[in-house]
């Protein structure tokens, strides 16, 4: 009963305009004060230990900057001229390179939106000019996007492992298989409306070529080795991973790409100069220039934007955890789970109902916010029907993905109706066919745990499930 | 992102304000990155940089979530007020001003009444591993009989940024209620986090 008033508090304070993090933390801080004893100086203490006692959390920003460095339209140029050259010459090859693209991208971003503002802007574009509906290719992007939270690097796992004291190298290694069979699903899916339609194939680029754009793109793309290897090799910690991964990116978009900084604009090889003279003038420009690149506006912009958005993030999450601290307090998961196996809900019934609760949330809400919210109140009740803890987060990550393309209001939707200038009604028509794919992907996904267990439980043993 | 500061005295504190995000931000990554280089280079660890960066990442949220105001960068669900007449949206948005500012008040409240305990009683209670430089200390007086009082910081100064957040927190939201109550705003939140995606593309379209 009670936790029933203080959800309603939170959706009373959301759907007047308040912030999601203010309603959050407003609504625990009075419920609190009103039904136990604890004082608003404990409630602050929980705030800074939010940042004190989340080791785990201490990862976001430095992803997020490393994906600052990463999103500026060169990169997402050399990875789909990689793309174009690898895939294009099938049927229906622009198509399938965009969701190729997008994958690649997804390596270097942890969030979707990004992905399809990015890979969107410039792929929709080309396909329209050879001769794809706007629609088709809308409908692609927009669904190929999402894929920016599962494959690794991936935020919204960040978020699931500090909310549930998961690992985060397992969850990043989990959704590799996820993320791969999604891409291909939908890749599968185009090339059958290809040959059916008779869509365009691009010209054979050669070997020359493929050789080339991977050589400029795998500049940007080993940052996904470093995290990953690094990570795994027990090289770093994750948090660590990603703060060499930004310093990386940031040595790249300056000194390698020189999409940003002094060296902007400033080619690395002039043509007919020799490689030795141009690798030499390359460390001349690293020593000369590294200072002024840390100081230039550019950066500061980089930084300020990454900044930007760790804390309109954490401050979601650091009240998301005082409502956390509620629910454990108020014994509320327990209730709830002890409610559901008297009822005789298995497994698959919860996992259904996981499944329907997020996707509602998930278009209201922002995926980080939400998972911190719903992971303390379903995991303890998964743990007591046996279900795998890793399995639990990629079902939640993928109900995620699917809940930024549900119509009404899926952020992924949104972006891009502003990126391919369309009606958003007729992006939600245009995404539907690919929407179905995702749906079986959902329930392959819920259904087989060994998608998900397999590679984190080759590679890292068996788990050990610890309850809080 | 659509805010740009009005004169002289708006600009300077917004550059205040985001050269302190950046750098902080820059401080986290540069540190743990130095502390990776240290261990496989110089086979060394620098004990306090964790710790460090950790207050770092609280300082950066705590005061940047006032800056976030300021901007109208904090989330929201938009998809009920934006369907009301302006009338009615402004009530709401002065509304969840009220929300907001309670909220910060009662933060504010347990924000003080938590540091002041480190500030007095608990002052004596230090940080685990980062030091307090003796040349600091001798500087701003922390000096007893010629011996400095700390080893390390002690523990009320990385949490001096609870009050000061919410107080400056308070005061941004105290400014978003003025700036609906004439008119100047109608929302507290960002209509949405694409939007301000979609800004600086068109922001980049036009510039290239």
């Amino acid at each position: 009963m009670e936790a029933f008033l203080l959800f309603l508090l939170v959706i009373s304070f959301l759907a007047i305009g308040v912030p999601i993090a203010v309603a959050l933390g407003l609504s625990s801080v009075l419920f609190l004060l009103s039904f136990s004893d604890s004082s608003l100086s404990s409630i602050a203490q929980t705030m800074f230990d939010a940042f004190e006692g989340h080791y785990t959390l201490l990862a976001i920003p430095f992803f997020i900057l490393a994906s600052s460095y990463m999103s500026t339209g060169g990169v997402a140029k050399r990875i789909i001229r990689f793309a174009i050259a690898a895939v294009g010459h099938v049927k229906g090859g622009l198509a399938i390179a965009g969701v190729f693209a997008c994958m690649l991208f997804a390596a270097l971003s942890g969030s979707s939106p990004a992905t399809v503002v990015a890979i969107g802007t410039l792929v929709i574009a080309g396909m329209v000019k050879v001769g794809y509906k706007k629609e088709f290719a809308a409908g692609v992007i927009c669904n190929a996007g999402t894929l920016g939270i599962l494959i690794p690097p991936s935020i919204v796992m960040v978020v699931y492992a500090a909310a549930t004291d998961v690992s985060v190298g397992r969850m990043f290694l989990a959704g590799v298989i996820p993320g791969l069979l999604a891409g291909l699903m939908l890749m599968i899916g185009i090339y059958v409306v290809a040959r059916y339609k008779n869509l365009p194939a691009q010209p054979w680029a050669g070997w020359k070529e493929i050789y080339h754009a991977a050589a400029d793109a795998g500049w940007g793309l080993f940052l996904i080795v470093i995290i990953l290897g690094g990570i795994y090799g027990g090289i770093f910690t994750p948090t660590e991973a990603a703060a060499v991964a930004s310093v990386y990116a940031f040595l790249i978009a300056n000194f390698i790409y020189r999409d940003m900084g002094p060296l902007k604009n400033r080619p690395k090889r002039q043509p007919g100069e020799s490689r030795v003279a141009a690798f030499v003038k390359g460390v001349f420009d690293f020593v000369v220039y590294l200072i002024p690149a840390l100081l230039h506006k550019d950066h500061k912009k980089t930084l300020l934007e990454g900044g930007r958005l760790t804390i309109m993030l954490l401050f979601i999450i650091a009240n998301a955890l005082i409502l956390k601290h509620v629910l454990t307090e108020e014994q509320i998961p327990q209730d709830i789970a002890r409610a559901m196996l008297d009822a005789g809900f298995g497994p698959i019934m919860f996992l259904i109902l996981v499944n329907v609760i997020l996707l509602i949330g998930g278009q209201f809400m922002e995926p980080s916010g939400l998972i911190i919210i719903v992971a303390p109140l379903v995991f303890p009740i998964a743990m007591k029907l046996g279900i795998d803890p890793i399995h639990l987060g990629i079902i939640m990550v993928v109900n995620m993905e699917i809940g930024m393309i549900t119509p009404p209001v899926g952020l992924n939707l949104f972006v891009t109706s502003g990126v391919a200038k369309m009606a958003m009604w007729d992006v939600v028509k245009a995404a539907m066919p690919w929407l179905a794919i995702l749906f079986v992907f959902l329930i392959m996904i819920t259904y087989i745990p060994w998608l998900s267990t397999f590679i984190p439980t080759m590679l890292m043993g068996p788990e050990v499930i610890t309850i809080h | 992102m659509s805010y740009t500061p009005t004169g002289p005295i708006s600009r300077f504190i917004n550059n205040l304000e985001e050269n302190f995000i950046a750098l902080i931000l820059a401080a986290m990554t540069g540190l743990t990155f130095a502390n990776v280089i240290a261990r496989y280079v110089f086979n060394d660890n620098i004990l306090w940089a964790l710790e460090a960066t950790v207050y770092l990442f609280a300082w950066l949220v705590l005061f940047g979530m006032s800056y976030a105001v300021k901007t109208s960068a904090h989330l929201g669900v938009d998809v009920i007020v934006n369907k009301q007449s302006p009338g009615v949206k402004k009530i709401l948005g002065l509304l969840s001003v009220a929300a907001c500012l309670l909220f910060a008040g009662l933060l504010l409240a347990g924000s003080i009444e938590y540091w002041w305990r480190f500030f007095t009683k608990m002052s004596f209670l230090e940080s685990e591993d980062v030091p307090f430089p003796i040349f600091i200390q001798s500087l701003v007086g922390f000096v007893e009989d010629g011996e400095p009082l700390y080893e390390n910081i002690p523990r009320y100064i990385p949490y001096f940024i609870l009050p000061l957040g919410f107080t400056l927190m308070a005061l941004r939201f105290i400014e978003v209620g003025w700036h609906i109550w004439t008119g100047q705003k109608d929302m507290v939140i960002a209509s949405h986090e694409a939007e301000d995606m979609m800004d600086d593309m068109t922001k980049s379209e036009k510039e290239s």
